[in-house]
């Protein structure tokens, strides 16, 4: 297929910490808000002159310091970017606003924070209590938490209007960028599809990275592209994936698998598409933070929700998502060193396997990982395996 | 060996192998004491073994083989010891053992591959391992019971291998080994179908660790009875969670009124958490007399005591109370003697991390061979605060707060103030001069603060220790090797000689 216009343009700017159009955004008075972890909704970071910043390692190597303040077993998401904050990286950010989610990346932040690698004058770091449960109790202290660690330190400190209107104003924006990239990323169910895992991969990741008004232009260009796009006459793949597990903030790893044979029809996990770029229905009646924040528990698919119902529900939302997808298996991935992923890789390759009949790839992998040689030989080996279970049917 | 505390080499007790080669004489009145109560020990193991359903679990539990090393681990938990400091480690222990014999006793009762009494198991209520049993007070007619407390916690102290071949299940289903061990094995024994199967009930929590967390939702897969998820807050100092805490509080309540048909019982609430407010009082005796030159209550007699007082009985055994009054008569009998905890104390410390299961005698090893005397640890150091016994609303409050501060995850879970800064408060109101970190290499919670530990140690100017372990996994890292880190400390960097130098290298590999 001939390249997305702008394809080369976001590959350039994933490979640095500070990109371009963040740079213009501060340049033009915007506040940089970095963010780390899902559980706060993103609206709540993009309210009236803020812009949020996921922060990634790209091009990471050596992490020594990172690892000599967290040790080794640590997340290597986690000391990588630790890594980075020591290098320099973060010091744009005006503020970190954390959750205590998992205890990984809250040491991260907490290091950062401590060692004082940011020397913005305005930077401040909050660390929020979010739910692990998915109830309405639940939902009522997340409410309480995201006002008082979010809305409230942004308000009292940069003067950012943090009123019904402006959040309104925010989700807006945020559906704008949900609904071009869920529109992107529905080519993706087509028997040849024109658009590449990886090319979406790189897509949907820059909207994290970059200020929106930015991605908005950028996607509505690509959406038009795409609907004259040709695919190519004959598909280079062998099966269909769905990607599921821990974060993945380097398409390269999207990339790899591609070119194992197997095409990433439909992702899930943090910094994809699902659920993070699911709508926010807002509805006239009822508090929009209490809105916003249901959204965000109840679309939530980390596996830090502890109870039985949501963990049910995560097994039948990758189930619905490989059938909306016509997935041929699933790949659970897992950064090294995750708690988190470490258990649910474990459980829901069995689930899906047993009670769903998926064929299922379980890896776990290290943070940098997009020219792994092992990985592509696992995966080109679940790729053959599902080929030979298709053939014997 | 004589009457004097480091009279003679204790390192002749090793020999390679499980057993030692001797007991250890210790003068003619501590040697009978010390014997005299070795025999109640084994008098309270027979009678647990005489009951018909505890006879069946030994052949039906794979773990149960596990206790046949309590007298050794009395041993090994009195090492070197003498006076005071004897009475103290065998008044204390000895309690938690009949209790967990009472506890297990019940369990197995219940147990329909044992004795199967279906109205007790009707009863039964299931809690998680490291979950504060309190709200249990208020159901009088309920029985709170932990089915992984004696299936993995304590087995992995009384043998260093007892848990390995459940943490191997785990990781043939598919559980990363670099995960912590203490879940992975509770998991592992649910996944060879190892916990007795009883209750009406289950309530499990968000404990120690994000893989603790992981841990219970399969678990509660593999349970057939109805489970709740009590979601205790992470940043648990904080002021603006205690409303959610409380309200999970109520929830869990809530739950257990439902499929129990009971009803919470304020009284009844109120009357224990009296009695759990005096433990509390004699733990702070204690504690003041640890910030005196002549400490009575340390180590393991205060740390494995404190974990059975403050989560499991909870207020609900009388004889905890009662023991605790004697051990504070001990104690300032012991203090009025002065009485020293080694032959010679050299250092004053505390051991912070989670401590190594399979080496709960590391303390013990540490006042022989080098004079370092642990005086308090991180797991005890939870919530001192008075439980409201009048006040309902205070009450639940009080009651949440306490759940938060659960023994490990007050420390783990919260963030550097209560995993950091705390450290250095207590280093100087116990007057400490060294930290013995505990480096669990399963514990991503702690680990995080490595290079911080390291900095503000020497800021503060405490000398920092590692011991690296990996919790119930001796395989990672050995007894020895966690010995060797602190030799190395004290040879390198102190420059100094050990107390009895016969322990600083010991081959215990095989040892229970």
């Amino acid at each position: 297929m001939k390249d997305l216009a702008h394809i080369y343009e976001l590959e350039n700017l994933l490979h640095d910490t500070y990109n371009e159009p963040s740079r213009r955004a501060k340049e033009n008075g915007q506040y940089a808000i970095g963010s780390v972890c899902a559980m706060i909704p993103e609206p709540l970071l993009n309210l009236d002159n803020c812009f949020s910043v996921r922060l990634r390692a790209p091009g990471t190597g050596s992490m020594e310091m990172g690892t000599y303040y967290m040790t080794s077993i640590m997340c290597e998401c986690a000391r990588a970017l630790l890594e980075r904050a020591l290098e320099g990286g973060y010091g744009y950010l005006d503020c970190i606003l954390a959750p205590d989610a998992c205890a990984q990346m809250n040491r991260c932040v907490e290091n950062i924070d401590k060692l004082k690698l940011c020397d913005n004058e305005h930077f401040f770091v909050t660390y929020s209590d979010v739910p692990m449960k998915s109830d309405e109790t639940a939902l009522r202290h997340y409410v309480r938490q995201m006002r008082q660690y979010v809305l409230e330190p942004l308000a009292d400190r940069l003067g950012v209007d943090i009123s019904d209107a402006a959040l309104a104003r925010a989700v807006e924006k945020q559906n704008r960028i949900n609904s071009l990239i869920m529109e992107i990323g529905a080519y993706r169910k087509e028997d040849r599809p024109r658009i590449t895992g990886y090319e979406f991969a790189v897509l949907c990741l820059s909207t994290f990275v970059c200020p929106k008004e930015y991605m908005i232009s950028i996607l509505s260009d690509t959406l038009e592209e795409l609907k004259k796009r040709e695919p190519d006459e004959r598909s280079a793949y062998r099966a269909r994936v769905v990607m599921v597990g821990s974060e993945i903030d380097d398409p390269a790893l999207i990339r790899l698998v591609e070119e194992a044979g197997a095409y990433v029809a439909a992702d899930c996990y943090c910094l994809g598409s699902f659920p993070e770029r699911t709508m926010i229905n807002l509805t006239d009646d009822g508090d929009v933070l209490t809105q916003i924040c249901r959204h965000y528990m109840e679309q939530g698919q980390c596996p830090r929700f502890m109870n039985t119902d949501k963990i049910r529900q995560r097994h039948q939302y990758v189930d619905a998502l490989a059938r909306e997808y016509r997935a041929d298996g699933i790949i659970y991935e897992q950064i090294k060193f995750c708690d988190y992923w470490g258990y649910e890789r474990a459980y829901a390759g069995k689930v899906m396997r047993n009670d769903y009949g998926y064929p299922v790839l379980s890896v776990d992998r290290p943070y940098a990982s997009g020219s792994s040689g092992q990985l592509r030989t696992r995966v080109q080996a679940f790729v053959e395996s599902i080929e030979i279970k298709k053939g014997s049917r | 060996m004589g009457k004097s505390m480091g009279s003679e080499p204790l390192g002749k007790l090793y020999n390679g192998r499980k057993a030692k080669r001797r007991r250890e004489w210790r003068g003619l009145k501590d040697t009978w004491y010390d014997y005299v109560h070795w025999l109640g020990i084994w008098g309270t193991l027979i009678g647990f073994v005489l009951r018909p359903a505890n006879l069946k679990a030994f052949f039906r539990y794979r773990w149960m083989v596990n206790y046949l090393a309590v007298p050794d681990f009395f041993d090994r938990h009195t090492e070197g010891m003498r006076g005071t400091q004897l009475r103290v480690a065998r008044v204390a222990l000895e309690l938690v053992v009949r209790d967990m014999c009472k506890s297990m006793s019940v369990m197995f009762r219940a147990d329909p591959a044992c004795g199967n009494d279906k109205k007790l198991n009707e009863k039964l209520v299931v809690f998680d391992e490291n979950m504060m049993s309190q709200i249990m007070n208020g159901f009088p007619n309920l029985k709170w019971v932990s089915v992984e407390v004696p299936a993995v916690y304590t087995c992995a102290m009384m043998a260093q291998d007892g848990v390995l071949y459940y943490l191997d299940a785990a990781q043939e289903y598919g559980i990363p080994n670099d995960v912590c061990p203490m879940p992975a094995a509770e998991l592992g024994v649910a996944l060879k179908g190892d916990y007795p199967r009883i209750g009406r009930c289950a309530v499990q929590c968000n404990t120690t660790c994000d893989g603790s967390l992981m841990g219970n939702g399969i678990m509660a897969s593999c349970m057939d009875i109805p489970t709740f998820q009590l979601a205790v807050p992470i940043r648990h100092d904080e002021d603006s969670v205690q409303q959610y805490a409380a309200e999970e509080i109520l929830n869990a309540i809530a739950f257990i009124e439902e499929q129990t048909g009971e009803t919470f019982d304020w009284n009844a609430f109120f009357e224990t958490m009296k009695r759990f407010n005096k433990e509390t009082e004699q733990l702070l005796e204690w504690y003041d007399i640890s910030r005196t030159p002549y400490p009575q209550i340390t180590g393991n007699s205060l740390s494995l005591y404190r974990y059975a007082v403050y989560m499991a009985a909870g207020g609900r055994v009388d004889d905890f109370l009662k023991t605790d009054h004697k051990l504070t008569k001990l104690a300032m009998k012991g203090y009025g003697r002065k009485e020293l905890m080694a032959k010679q104390v050299r250092h004053r410390a505390i051991t912070w991390g989670v401590q190594s299961a399979y080496y709960t005698a590391f303390g013990i090893w540490l006042q022989n061979c080098w004079g370092i005397v642990p005086l308090v640890d991180m797991l005890t150091l939870c919530s001192t605060r008075m439980i409201d016994t009048e006040d309902k609303d205070k009450a639940v409050y009080d009651l949440a707060y306490l759940y938060e501060k659960m023994i490990m995850r007050s420390r783990s879970n919260g963030g550097y103030e209560v995993g950091v800064a705390d450290l250095w408060r207590f280093c100087e109101s116990f007057h400490v001069d060294m930290v013995i970190m505990y480096a669990h290499m399963g514990c991503k919670s702690m680990s995080g603060y490595h290079g911080l530990f390291e900095e503000e140690a020497r800021a503060h100017g405490i000398h920092l220790v590692w011991a690296t372990h990996g919790l119930m996994d001796a395989r990672t890292a050995s007894r020895k090797d966690m010995r060797t880190e602190v030799n190395r400390y004290m040879r390198t960097v102190l420059r100094e000689e050990p107390l009895d130098a016969s322990l600083e290298d010991i081959d215990d590999e095989l040892a229970w």
